[in-house]
């Protein structure tokens, strides 16, 4: 028994040393830093709330803290119905289905890259191909980048193009649900519109929650797209809060104030996740949960 | 590299050196330098016995790299740093080997008293510069005799190019780029070039100039704009976050200037497409000023970390890449025209040198202006300026708003981090 733990734990250790090593310890120094004024060479002062102090008259904070907000809000309800919506069209029997199915994924296995950031910022550059077929089909081309009320916009479209992954989560549950379900509203009269709302939705509430969780996590940690593509310009209109972090930390030498932003981020995501649990409440269905 | 290795081993060995050590040397730059550095360190090593490994990037991001490495103390052994890192990471001038302690190593009477100070810190000689380099202007030769234009001498000449390359040539046609950093360097040149002084205040540690002063030099660089002379901020920002040595309008020689350091005549040359000529020419001047304004600084200084291990053996590598012969031929001007004047003496002999980086270089060397501060590149210093500037070009500040908030965020970011 006392050689079977053992060997349990050895198998265990690679990811608790990852775990304490890539994301515990820096996570609890992260929140020391947070008290300190760090410059990385000197070792840190111990300076309390000033980080916290700084940041309610830090105006870039409250800019770059309102872009992520907005970034976010429209990102995440964008990506998933457009993800259930591909989802359900790939649940129907067609022909090659595997191949679309396939070729609807790729997009996320290529999309955090930044390679394909580079490549989004040829596509809506001035003279990229968004503004070939613009003006070749008679209308005027548009500054993407340059133009700040645009230039969020393509941040926003590259991350929901990476539907892949909640796609495939929305087409397994789809798939699950009993097709004597639809049968039998058929016979009731239901239409397809009806059915869907009414047995689809429903029924995948549980995996609608996980992906919102999921999706709303990761938008709020976006940087490879704003970094590559717009350098969180122009004014600031794309400048996501990981931006501000990454920059406050390693060009303007603030690790303790980007080490305080980070946990404010934190924060505010553990205040949405709560509060999307609480709300799961009243519009997530489980299947023989006696709550439902 | 397996080869090099059994080499250094084997010299070591000969040589009965007793020091044979494995160093790590980091830089930035682009593919040629790459390979020469790389070439010159697997000569240096066999010569000494060390194993050398290189860390090498581009430009972006290199700073954060070496912030995090030396925040970690898993920095290279010999570092290429750039001069206005200096106080970030050294502000007693301890963060880096005094290399005056190692003056029997590595052979100091090569740098001229000039060029040691700008290594200097606390008295501290923390770097050893490659060479010195400022801001030069470099105009398209090709696109300004397609507009039956001479290359411009002065601002007039750019702001009466710009109705004719738009005639001539089209509207994409600009005599000039600058936009963010470029934007606020020609701001800072002709405020400059006004006041006689530099940015920083090099005894108060403030802004030198009165907000009307720069007020007057943001109005020039809108009136560029507004001329067509160069293209407005919201239009470069349209094609995203790239270089402008990386567009095809500038390939094109569409964009037919720009104001760059003379030690990147050939980055910004290399990319043009064939039969286009880019010429480097002495600082445009507004009328009647009082200096011509050169921005000139160290540059790339070779320093060595203080949490090197093997300190001697990093100095003997940067002794050899500066003063060993075959070492500076194969390192030649890849990083400008060498500061160490054995290195300049036998290049020059030799007739290695592109004679259009030393034609590049001698504007530099002939130039004149005020000091330059290293908070002048401050990352904070220079995001409240380029903030401010963007929302004068986006119509969000007027000139004089924004000169007071330049004005009053650097004196602020300065007293921050002092």
């Amino acid at each position: 028994m006392g050689q079977g733990r053992f060997l349990g734990l050895a198998y265990l250790s690679p990811y608790i040393i990852g775990l304490l090593v890539f994301t515990a310890i820096p996570f609890i120094a992260s929140l020391y830093l947070s008290f300190t004024d760090y410059d990385l060479i000197n070792a840190p002062i111990w300076s309390g709330l000033d980080n916290y102090r700084e940041m309610m008259n830090d105006r870039t904070f409250r800019r770059s803290l309102n872009v992520t907000l907005i970034y976010v809000f429209l990102t995440v309800p964008l990506k998933l119905a457009f993800a259930l919506f591909i989802a359900v069209i790939l649940n129907y029997r067609l022909k090659a289905i595997g191949f679309f199915r396939t070729a609807y994924y790729v997009p996320s296995i290529l999309g955090g890259s930044i390679a394909i950031a580079v490549l989004w910022r040829y596509i809506f550059a001035d003279q990229g191909l968004v503004n070939i077929v613009l003006t070749s089909i008679g209308f005027s081309a548009v500054n993407w980048f340059g133009d700040p009320a645009n230039a969020l916009f393509t941040i926003t479209l590259l991350r929901c193009w990476q539907f892949g992954s909640a796609m495939v989560i929305f087409l397994a549950a789809l798939q699950s649900i009993d097709k004597s379900l639809y049968e039998a509203a058929s016979i009731d009269g239901a239409g397809k519109w009806h059915s869907f709302w009414h047995i689809t939705v429903p029924l995948i509430t549980p995996v609608i929650f996980f992906n919102l969780i999921m999706q709303m996590v990761q938008a709020f940690q976006e940087f490879n797209g704003p970094y590559v593509i717009t350098g969180g310009g122009p004014l600031r209109s794309t400048y996501l809060l990981p931006l501000y972090i990454y920059d406050e930390a390693f060009r303007s030498f603030n690790m303790g104030y980007a080490s305080a932003i980070a946990w404010v981020l934190f924060i505010i995501i553990m205040v949405l996740t709560v509060a999307a649990f609480w709300s799961s409440k009243k519009w997530v269905y489980y299947a023989g949960d006696k709550r439902s | 590299m397996k080869k090099a290795l059994y080499l250094s081993v084997a010299m070591a060995l000969v040589t009965g050196s007793a020091h044979a050590e494995n160093l790590r040397m980091s830089w930035w730059g682009g593919d040629a330098r790459h390979a020469q550095t790389q070439e010159a360190l697997e000569v240096c090593g066999e010569k000494l016995g060390h194993t050398i490994q290189p860390e090498f990037t581009g430009w972006s991001g290199h700073q954060e790299r070496i912030t995090t490495q030396i925040a970690g103390r898993t920095e290279a052994d010999i570092m290429q740093i750039n001069w206005p890192w200096l106080p970030l990471f050294s502000r007693d001038g301890t963060g880096f080997v005094d290399l005056q302690d190692y003056d029997h190593i590595i052979d100091l009477s090569q740098w001229s008293d000039e060029a040691l100070a700008g290594g200097m810190v606390n008295g501290h000689l923390n770097g050893l510069p490659t060479s010195d380099t400022g801001r030069v202007f470099m105009f398209n030769k090709t696109t300004f005799e397609e507009a039956g234009l001479e290359v411009p001498r002065t601002w007039a000449d750019v702001l009466a190019a710009a109705p004719v390359f738009k005639e001539k040539l089209g509207d994409n046609y600009y005599p000039l780029e600058a936009a963010t950093l470029n934007a606020l360097l020609i701001v800072s040149l002709v405020v400059t070039q006004a006041t006689g002084k530099d940015l920083i205040d090099p005894e108060t540690t403030r802004v030198a100039w009165t907000e009307e002063e720069l007020a007057d030099g943001i109005q020039f660089y809108l009136d560029l704009v507004e001329a067509g002379a160069i293209r407005s901020w919201r239009d470069v920002a349209g094609e995203g976050n790239v270089e402008l040595f990386e567009t095809r309008s500038w390939a094109e020689g569409r964009l037919a200037g720009s104001y760059e350091w003379d030690s990147t005549y050939a980055k910004y040359a290399d990319p043009l497409d064939d039969g286009q000529v880019l010429v480097p020419v002495p600082l445009l001047q507004i009328d009647g000023a009082q200096t011509e304004g050169l921005y000139r600084k160290p540059s790339m200084l070779f320093a060595i970390s203080r949490n090197s291990q093997h300190p001697e053996a990093a100095a003997e590598v940067i002794n050899c890449l500066f003063n060993d012969p075959e070492a500076i031929d194969i390192l030649r001007d890849s990083r400008g025209i060498p500061a160490n004047r054995a290195a300049f003496e036998r290049l020059e002999a030799e007739g290695a040198l592109d004679e259009t980086i030393v034609a590049a270089h001698q504007i530099i060397e002939d130039g004149e202006g005020p000091v330059v501060h290293p908070l002048n590149e401050h990352p904070r210093v220079r995001a409240v300026f380029e903030d401010n500037l963007e929302m004068v070009a986006y119509g969000q500040l007027t000139p004089e708003e924004a000169a007071q908030e330049i004005i009053s965020g650097i004196d602020s970011a300065i007293r921050s981090f002092r």
